[in-house]
């Protein structure tokens, strides 16, 4: 299983690493309002956790994520009951 | 998939369109992400003699309030009978058509009807084959109508510039609804019957790197881009990524669609030259999408030509006069055969070479007009030539871009209205509501356009000038998506104005570029200090990138 903070933790990775942001990946942060991001950054962070967690998040799902936590949040229940995140 | 499965594919879109009561002439609106299914819409369309109005999906994790007001706003504008679009993004999609009124019909292509081939109707070469938007200034962004025959002509002397390079093939990531994508590569290919590969825009944008790959695997010829892209290419691309890679396939790398950065290109050349890339393919190009697309190209085979020249004789008398020491632009080339650019005054007279004034264009591909908006297209069409609202000087038969007459935002290739961002300020209490400006412009030895807003400050301010930039750009980039890189907080009435009173975007800019618009003075020491600490993470971020 991966938990939460493991999630968040490679959430946090990919805002480093791709979006090259600085400073804390926390829970509560707002993905626009407090990480400041703009409409490229959203997609690529889409993208690559899309790719990293071999997710899919529909629009619906999109439409709730503001912050960080929302986002880690959609990602683990996506992962329910999947073994590892590398399994499709 | 081949150009005749396209055909097979799209011809039962066609029929069931037709089934749906689409007519010839009819404007069927859209909205799909790169795949194949935008072609069988877009083909089923003009297959059933409708016509196109490519429309962009909603942006990923984005606010979707503004993306309904815009989208809704468009497909009034375009007069859509239909909204075609995929199940994914359908199911988004509602309250923008809602928006649009009870008269649109809304598709999603799984659902349309079972239906055999549409007869097919004839077009004449001056019905309308696509329509495409332009923004505009005052009242948005503008339908703009292009016949077949304009397109066709367009085309055509796209191919023209690449025939002498054997099996010519492109790559392209450009996203299908804009100009560059659907214009400058789907249907240059399809006359050519050129193979095409493409990448999802959102692939590119989070993985720079693909582009070039693909360019490399698929030994592609002809792949054009915005200059952000080739700036995110040099920032973002890591070695490691490049194994393999080898780029001497690629002849015609084209830059368009919005300011070209010398500076840009020369990093990309020194980064990628390693990995075969030629100097010679980057071809910097000028075009609008009132031209159907380019309106002049740099000669290929030619690494890429810039000059200097005298900033402030240029700014204050209109005259291109060289100076090494001067502020350095880019050629972006010759009229594309038939075509002709004329540089006029404001008041219509020809210029002398040059000269900057305001860019006219004449050529075979020019748009019809502005959809039903008869007064503004004949403001913009005048005797057969073209005003383009941007200015410019001609030197050596070359065109040079100094500016735009109109106000408008270009960033990433995608044009924004200014008051978009002056009205998402609205109603903060240290901003004068109505008392904004918003401007983008190329800064000398930068990778791409800056956006900027001039705000005076209301009595409300406090004079914490770093609290008043967090809270415009927070506003900002929750309605726009776009990040300012600069707020510059101004004492109420430094604004210049017309006689009406209407805030005078271009004057404050150069006003403020020449040192003339000054903040109070306490804001200054703020501004400083965000700028001492921008300065030192981009330190921080070049210290990182070179210890790795």
């Amino acid at each position: 299983m991966t938990t939460r903070a493991e999630i968040l933790a490679a959430v946090g990775q990919v805002a480093r690493e791709v979006l090259q942001h600085q400073g804390p990946i926390e829970a509560h942060l707002r993905l626009v309002e407090d990480l400041e991001l703009d409409s490229l950054q959203l997609l690529s962070l889409a993208v690559e956790v899309e790719n990293r967690f071999r997710v899919r998040l529909d629009p619906p799902d999109e439409e709730r994520i503001q912050t960080v936590g929302d986002l880690v949040a959609i990602v683990a229940e996506k992962l329910g009951g999947v073994p590892s995140p590398s399994t499709p | 998939m081949g150009w005749r499965e396209l055909v097979e594919r799209a011809l039962p879109v066609a029929g069931a369109l037709a089934a749906e009561g689409i007519r010839p002439g009819d404007r069927v609106a859209l909205v799909f992400p790169t795949g194949e299914e935008f072609f069988d819409a877009c083909f089923g369309a003009l297959l059933a003699g409708a016509v196109p109005v490519p429309l962009y999906p909603p942006v990923r994790l984005g606010r979707l309030g503004e993306y309904h007001r815009r989208t809704g706003a468009l497909l009034t504008a375009a007069g859509a009978r239909m909204v075609l679009t995929d199940r994914r993004v359908g199911s988004l999609l509602g309250e923008s058509v809602e928006r649009a009124g009870p008269e649109v019909a809304f598709r999603t292509l799984d659902r349309l009807p079972a239906a055999g081939p549409a007869p097919s109707p004839s077009a004449a070469p001056d019905d309308l084959a696509l329509v495409q938007f332009s923004s505009g200034t005052i009242a948005g962004p503008k339908p703009v109508a292009l016949s077949h025959r304009a397109i066709l002509a367009q085309v055509e002397r796209l191919n023209r510039h690449w025939r002498h390079i054997e099996g010519v093939s492109g790559v392209s990531w450009l996203p299908l609804y804009h100009d560059m994508g659907l214009i400058g590569c789907i249907f240059p290919a399809l006359e050519h019957h050129a193979v095409l590969t493409l990448v999802p825009p959102e692939l590119f944008v989070s993985r720079p790197a693909l582009w070039l790959r693909t360019v490399s695997r698929y030994r592609a010829a002809v792949s054009p881009a915005p200059n952000f892209a080739y700036a995110l290419c040099v920032d973002r691309v890591r070695d490691e990524e490049m194994e393999g890679v080898d780029l001497s396939c690629w002849r015609v790398a084209l830059n368009g669609a919005e300011a070209v950065a010398p500076a840009v290109l020369r990093r990309f050349v020194a980064r990628f030259g390693r990995w075969g890339f030629r100097p010679e393919a980057l071809s910097p190009v000028y075009g609008l999408s009132e031209a159907a697309l380019a309106v002049t190209f740099s000669d290929l085979e030619r690494a890429f030509v810039s000059a200097r020249f005298d900033r402030e004789r240029l700014a204050g008398e209109g005259v291109a006069a060289s100076d090494p020491e001067g502020v350095e632009l880019v050629s972006v080339g010759r009229p594309l055969p038939d075509f002709t650019v004329e540089i006029r005054n404001g008041t219509g007279e020809a210029l002398p070479v040059g000269r900057v004034g305001r860019i006219w264009v004449r050529g075979p591909s020019l748009m019809s007009g502005y959809l039903g908006r008869p007064e503004e297209t004949a403001r913009t069409l005048v005797d057969g030539w073209l005003d383009t609202g941007d200015l410019g000087f001609l030197r050596d038969g070359e065109l040079y871009l100094t500016g735009r007459a109109k106000d408008l935002l270009i960033l990433r290739g995608r044009n924004y209205r200014p008051e978009d961002v002056e009205h998402a300020v609205d109603g903060l209490p240290a901003v004068r509501t109505g008392c904004t400006a918003a401007v983008s412009f190329l800064p000398e030895g930068a990778d791409g356009e800056r956006l900027v807003l001039f705000v005076e400050t209301a009595r409300g301010f406090d004079g914490d000038g770093a609290a008043l930039s967090a809270a415009c750009r927070a506003r900002v980039l929750e309605a726009t998506g776009l990040r300012l890189d600069e707020i510059v907080a101004l004492a109420r009435g430094t604004l210049p104005r017309t006689s009406s009173g209407k805030i005078r975007r271009g004057e404050s800019l150069r006003r403020w570029l020449a040192g003339g618009l000054h903040p109070p003075a306490r804001v200054s020491p703020l501004r400083m200090l965000g700028a001492l600490a921008r300065s030192r993470l981009a330190l921080a971020r070049h210290r990182r990138r070179s210890a790795e």
